[in-house]
């Protein structure tokens, strides 16, 4: 193992058939193409007609739902690659690869969003984002108009546009970085080079942390723009983390399915991974969801608990049920233990569910709608025997269609970024401690 | 290279009772070869000193995993528990129970909630559980470790004090079933160390 810099022999897990991608796994790229093209294309053609009873304005809200997703799964990628150099560590050298290739999506996932700039141009963005139109907002409903005029310095089309771009730019700017010096060590093997990505991984932290909190606020927040949580930010920083460990956990089991990483990637690097799924995906996840929830619950102040209130009437109620559930309490327990996550089927099991509640969880951010009536009523039970049959339309194929089309989009990316480059970086100076990695 | 072992002639009312056979290594490869043997030999009151920790020491001792992490999660649960109980109790059901003295509880109003809100109770059930969490983590595994020890026979040995330094250490203790004192220090001869020592209780 201490070998791992000398001559790659056909012995040696740095041999090239080990780290390079079988050439079964662009399979997963054409697939991805084609995914890509259907669930893009069918979903549009979907909210075009109007089929299955979809209106134009929650084909929109799906498609965004789509999008975070796949920005999402990325985002989590670029956090672990930059905390990986930040904290110098070791372990993780022989997985973070797989990380960077997926964060590496960053660079085009602009495109996904330029749906809404049309969108914009067309005059329609008040579809998704109410306060793109105030004068709508005033005639149909004066009260929020009221709080959302005061807010208009920060939502207002140029500077929320602005901050796009410059969230853009930071992500494919961090991603390409941490990518391409990681790409150039693979052939010079120059320590230097380790050496600039730690040095840049501080302000990366900074400059990540801040943009993704501002990208929730402007994108998911805003939705219902007279409501604010300061925990915002944070909460869709763990949805990102419970997405980006999940892809990487897919990624890498499945690379070892394919026999490659042979000697390289163990159940040592399973276990971490499977415990940064846990830590992240369920436990903080939970905290920052109940710490966001609680202090709205206990303050009982109307301006702040229509947006839980409106995610508790008619069928939203078992949805958010089932995002505790589903989300923290049941993964939770079965993955709390040590051998689910060192065994593959069963970490990538961890990761195909904790995917699938992502989503949930997406949803349940940005589909409800807050009544417009809520003032109107005295009393909770009014409220909620009057919008008892509030129906999500979680079930509606628009959903799945933009869903896989992103999935598609961003799986089609990194398989073609992976098939590029080496599967590990080859060259990294902690390599050989990385292969050597045992939890104790 | 082995020193001879230090014999003992007094008499056997005053007779130090043996602790153990010491033998000292050079190398943390040459104690994992030795500790597999050890391990194979079937011997089962032994262990392992290092300055610092060895990596697959575990697996060439053949030790089990500890089960640590199945009481840290039971005590844990019992947190949970307890935190609702004694919330439910205090502040919402009003029962009278007995607990060395007649206790009421008292349902309290607090800002119009319920008096049984979950959402309230989750801090302190979120503490208890960790708290007892980390206290039953500490202690027991204070515990299991025979801690907390005022003294150990080996600390007796000189040689033993380079265990914290640049030696590796092999103790097979007499009360293993198979210690027999000539024939343990005849086996541990074969694993090649660089000294033998009988270490006095």
């Amino acid at each position: 193992m201490s070998h791992a810099h000398a001559q790659a022999t056909s012995e040696s897990p740095l041999a090239a058939s080990n780290i390079t991608l079988p050439a079964k796994a662009l399979v997963v790229r054409n697939l991805g193409v084609i995914g890509a093209v259907i669930g893009l294309g069918g979903g549009f053609a979907v909210a075009a007609t109007g089929a299955f009873g979809t209106t134009v304005a929650h084909a929109w809200r799906a498609y965004l739902i789509a999008f975070l997703f796949g920005l999402s799964m990325c985002l989590g990628a670029l956090f672990f690659v930059t905390i990986q150099h930040l904290v110098r560590a070791g372990w993780s050298v022989a997985v973070r690869r797989i990380a960077e290739a997926i964060a590496l999506n960053l660079r085009w996932i602009w495109l996904l969003f330029l749906p809404f700039a049309v969108l914009w141009f067309l005059g329609k963005a008040n579809m998704i984002w109410i306060w793109a139109d105030m004068e709508s907002l005033r005639a149909n409903n004066p009260a929020e108009y009221h709080i959302v005029h005061a807010k208009e310095g920060f939502l207002n089309p140029t500077f929320f546009w602005s901050r796009a771009a410059a969230y853009f730019v930071i992500w494919a700017f961090l991603a390409n970085f941490y990518f391409s010096n990681s790409v150039k060590q693979d052939s010079s093997g120059d320590i230097a080079l380790s050496e600039r990505m730690q040095k840049w991984s501080g302000p990366a932290a900074i400059l990540f942390g801040l943009s993704i909190s501002f990208a929730a606020f402007d994108w998911i927040m805003s939705l219902s723009p007279a409501w604010f949580s300061t925990m915002f930010g944070v909460y869709f920083f763990a949805g990102c983390c419970t997405a980006g460990y999940s892809t990487m956990i897919l990624c890498t089991v499945r690379l070892k399915s394919l026999g490659t990483l042979k000697g390289i990637v163990s159940n040592e690097h399973f276990q971490d991974l499977g415990k940064l799924l846990w830590a992240f995906g369920m436990v903080f996840w939970a905290y920052i969801a109940f710490s966001q929830y609680m202090l709205i619950w206990y303050a009982n102040i109307p301006e702040e608990t229509g947006w839980f209130l409106a995610r508790q009437l008619g069928g939203w109620a078992p949805l958010s049920f089932a995002l505790l559930f589903g989300h923290f309490a049941i993964p939770f327990l079965m993955f709390i233990s040590r051998w689910p996550k060192r065994y593959g089927p069963s970490l990538a099991f961890a990761g195909v569910w904790m995917l699938c509640f992502h989503y949930v969880d997406l949803y349940w951010l940005v589909m409800p709608e807050i009544p417009h009536d809520i003032g109107t009523f005295k009393t909770y039970s009014e409220i909620a025997t009057k919008y008892e049959n509030q129906v999500t339309h979680f079930g509606n194929p628009v959903n799945f269609l933009f869903l896989f089309g992103v999935i598609g989009a961003v799986g089609a990316g990194t398989v073609t970024t992976l098939s590029r480059v080496a599967l590990v970086p080859k060259k990294d100076p902690r390599l050989a401690d990385s292969l050597r990695f045992e939890n104790m | 290279m082995a020193t001879p072992v230090t014999t003992h002639s007094d008499t056997p009312a005053q007779a130090p009772r043996i602790h153990g056979l010491l033998a000292e290594f050079e190398t943390p490869g040459d104690l994992m070869h030795a500790a597999a043997k050890v391990r194979d030999a079937g011997y089962r009151w032994w262990d392992c000193h290092t300055p610092f920790p060895v990596h697959g020491l575990d697996g060439a001792m053949g030790i089990k995993r500890t089960i640590l992490p199945v009481c840290v999660f039971c005590a844990g649960a019992t947190g949970t528990i307890a935190a609702f109980c004694l919330q439910a109790f205090t502040n919402s059901v009003g029962w009278t129970i007995w607990a060395g003295v007649w206790l009421t509880g008292y349902p309290f109003l607090i800002s119009g909630k319920p008096a049984m809100s979950l959402p309230a109770f989750i801090p302190v059930i979120f503490e208890l559980t960790i708290l007892f969490s980390a206290l039953s983590c500490v202690g027991l595994m204070f515990l299991f470790n025979g801690l907390p020890s005022l003294h150990h026979p080996l600390f007796k040995s000189n040689r033993f004090r380079r265990a914290s330094n640049d030696r590796f250490f092999i103790v097979i203790e007499a009360r293993d079933p198979k210690f027999l004192p000539k024939k343990t220090e005849e086996f541990l001869k074969t694993l090649d160390p660089t000294a033998i020592e009988l270490v006095e209780d």
